[in-house]
């Protein structure tokens, strides 16, 4: 168990979370302000909002403040691979739970691969709203 | 009601978007902003992202875009494409296949590659999607698969 220390100290079988937390508009509509995604869905009315995919991105730096009180280490992460799926509608308001876990972290090229698998659900029914798979290279080295 | 009808091989593409230190610096404030969640902006530690020096101590030779602002550009023209749908019942991938460095122009595309419905009468309809520089260079690539109900 590596959690509790640095992010770059991450390891296969580590448990992040769960975290739970309430979607707000702000979140909804700051995230997609940000990144230009200016539908109606995303910066509209609060009763029409839906949360994008693309935010459970920000759920995994939730995750990394909640299990690595060490910050990030002593070198910059790298993302390298998004890759979720989405299975209903998360709106504004909704009560949430992330949890996530280390599935794998290799060592390809000279570079120190992490896999991160989390899921997103709602807090009442357990319903599973997102699964997400993050692929984050830890020290970035011309390959 | 989306009145877009799909058909495989059809290939979309929005303007041209420079990869400005702007753009950059927004999805780093977005994330310790959208943590503390009080309306108020908020700033962190200096990353690839913002600092050049940082990013050069890094190994890069300045500043990087975070790939999710591709893969959100991605997004953004899948809703364009398909409207709420592709926000509600769907799956993104993406690859940062090459590091997008200061200004350059981004250019975010989608390719149909197949339509069919499923039993339950839905309308999945899978796509290539790719963000390239104005060479024809992929710069992310990744796949996309959208789910539209039947009602």
């Amino acid at each position: 168990m590596t959690t509790g220390g640095m992010v770059t100290e991450l390891d296969k079988g580590d448990i992040l979370g769960p975290v739970e937390y309430t979607l707000s508009p702000f979140v909804v509509r700051e995230y997609c302000h940000a990144v230009e995604l200016g539908h109606d869905c995303f910066q509209g009315n609060i009763g029409d909002l839906v949360m994008p995919s693309t935010l459970i991105h920000l759920d995994k730096l939730r995750l990394y403040t909640h299990a690595c009180p060490g910050g990030t280490g002593p070198t910059a992460r790298i993302h390298f691979e998004f890759d979720a799926e989405l299975f209903a509608p998360i709106r504004v308001g909704d009560n949430l739970v992330v949890k996530g876990e280390i599935t794998d972290r290799y060592l390809k090229k000279g570079r120190d691969y992490v896999v991160l698998v989390m899921e997103l659900r709602k807090a009442e029914t357990s319903g599973l709203l997102i699964r997400y798979t993050d692929h984050v290279i830890l020290a970035y080295s011309e390959a | 009601m989306n009145q877009f009808n799909p058909k495989p091989g059809s290939l979309f593409s929005l303007a041209p978007r420079l990869m400005t230190r702007e753009r950059m610096r927004r999805y780093v404030d977005a994330q310790p902003t959208i943590a503390v969640d009080d309306g108020r902006i908020h700033t962190q530690e200096p990353t690839i992202h913002d600092d050049d020096e940082y990013a050069r101590s890094q190994g890069f030779p300045g500043i990087i875009a975070d790939g999710m602002i591709s893969t959100n550009w991605i997004l953004g023209l899948l809703v364009d494409l398909f409207g709420s749908a592709a926000a509600m019942n769907s799956r993104l991938s993406t690859k940062y296949v090459k590091p997008i460095y200061e200004d350059i122009s981004v250019i975010t595309c989608a390719k149909i590659l197949t339509v069919h419905q499923n039993p339950e009468g839905e309308k999945i309809i899978t796509l290539d999607v790719w963000c390239e520089d104005n060479s024809g260079i992929k710069l992310t690539v990744g796949s996309a698969t959208i789910c539209i109900d039947a009602t």
